[in-house]
């Protein structure tokens, strides 16, 4: 009775400590980080939903990795990284549209030009 | 007692197991989203093409979340897996429209070439018409080719009498010179000024110089450069014709614009 007693200490332990101690991550925190400041190279502000969604949940993370909640950490940072990388790709879209918008107006303005051209 | 104790305990359980199933539902809502978010990028050759490695993500997530939604307990972290699968199908699809548009900026780009080099020629097929026309003008506006090149003369009425201001009957003769030498950019004017023989002789020439300088003045006006014009005064020197009756001395009254040839070469000045 004693001996199984000894046995499951260790292992109720352990199950406890893989709760408490999930490893702090600095490296998705990191991926994340660098996510935003390439959002912030091509221009993405919070005109942009899901920066702002990102945003908040960098914050959210940034504050459980203070206070050792690494697993809510972890998960905000991934969602954070995804939704400001989809940011980005909106942003890159949009200006890639508005690029497609004034090449189809300057081949109206030279076709009008063309017509007048005797 | 037992009674209530067994209803307490049925009760917990039903509660138990009706928040379970809400959590499950949201978890099943969201497994679903993933799910068909993830059918409709897979099947697009575009999407597949332009972001192969986050349709791939796409699918590695929604594996997880759907494995994690087998385990008890885990519809939390399916439901995370979840969100990350269409975020990953998301990202995907924009990019797949990114490069679509980039492609058509692509195209456009070449369209637009094309159709400015159909413009340049148009515009210089039509400058060379207008050339051919503007110099007939010139022609008729009392332009001849001569031992000096080809010499433009602008009669006396062009100006206010002794004075060197051009009367706005110039215009036109000065507008159409404009042009000419708009379109031919390489070739330069020398602007002389002449004058008749009667009156003071110093005053004539300051007098031929002003006309011609009021001449090159309406030039660099209409936007022609002042290097590609040169002003000189002769005074009552080289009268064209005599200058005992009054009509010959009107036509020595003059200022004559003398063209370069094509390369900006003159034959030198008197």
């Amino acid at each position: 009775m004693k001996s199984s007693y000894r046995r499951v200490v260790p292992v109720f332990a352990l199950l406890l400590a893989g709760c408490a101690n999930d490893p702090a991550p600095s490296e998705q925190m990191k991926l994340t980080t660098q996510a935003f400041s390439q959002a912030h190279d091509v221009g993405v502000d919070s005109s942009v939903p899901e920066y702002s969604l990102a945003k908040d949940k960098l914050e959210r993370a940034q504050k459980a990795m203070l206070t050792e909640e690494y697993k809510k950490a972890r998960v905000l940072a991934e969602q954070a990284e995804l939704d400001v990388r989809l940011a980005e790709a909106r942003v890159l879209n949009n200006k890639s549209q508005t690029h497609v918008d004034e090449l189809n107006k300057q081949i109206a303005r030279l076709q009008k030009r063309l017509e007048s051209t005797p | 007692m037992m009674r209530l104790a067994f209803s307490l305990a049925g009760l917990a359980l039903m509660i138990s197991l009706t928040t379970g199933c809400a959590s499950s539902t949201t978890t099943q809502q969201a497994l679903q989203d993933a799910k068909s978010r993830y059918a409709s990028i897979k099947t697009d050759s575009e999407v597949l093409r332009s972001a192969p490695k986050d349709v791939r993500r796409a699918e590695e997530t929604l594996d997880k979340a759907e494995q994690l939604a087998s385990y008890w307990g885990s519809s939390k972290d399916a439901r995370h897996f979840a969100y990350l699968s269409q975020r990953y199908s998301d990202i995907a699809q924009e990019h797949a429209n990114l490069r679509s548009s980039q492609d058509k900026a692509t195209q456009l780009q070449l369209q637009i070439e094309r159709l400015q080099l159909k413009l340049r020629e148009k515009e210089l097929r039509s400058a060379r018409e207008r050339n051919v026309w503007l110099t007939d003008q010139l022609f008729n506006l009392g332009t001849s080719q001569t031992e000096r090149g080809l010499v433009m003369t602008l009669g006396d009425v062009l100006f206010a009498p002794g004075r060197s201001q051009l009367n706005p009957t110039a215009n036109e003769t000065v507008l159409k010179l404009a042009q000419f030498l708009q379109i031919n950019p390489k070739r330069e004017v020398r602007i002389e000024g002449y004058t008749d023989d009667s009156g003071d002789g110093d005053r004539n020439l300051s007098l031929s110089r002003q006309r011609a300088q009021a001449v090159a003045k309406a030039l660099s006006t209409l936007g022609i450069e002042e290097g590609r014009l040169q002003v000189l005064g002769y005074g009552e020197d080289y009268p064209v014709t005599s200058n005992e009756t009054a009509e010959g001395r009107a036509k020595n009254r003059r200022v004559e614009v003398v063209f370069s040839d094509e390369n900006g070469d003159f034959v030198p000045a008197r």
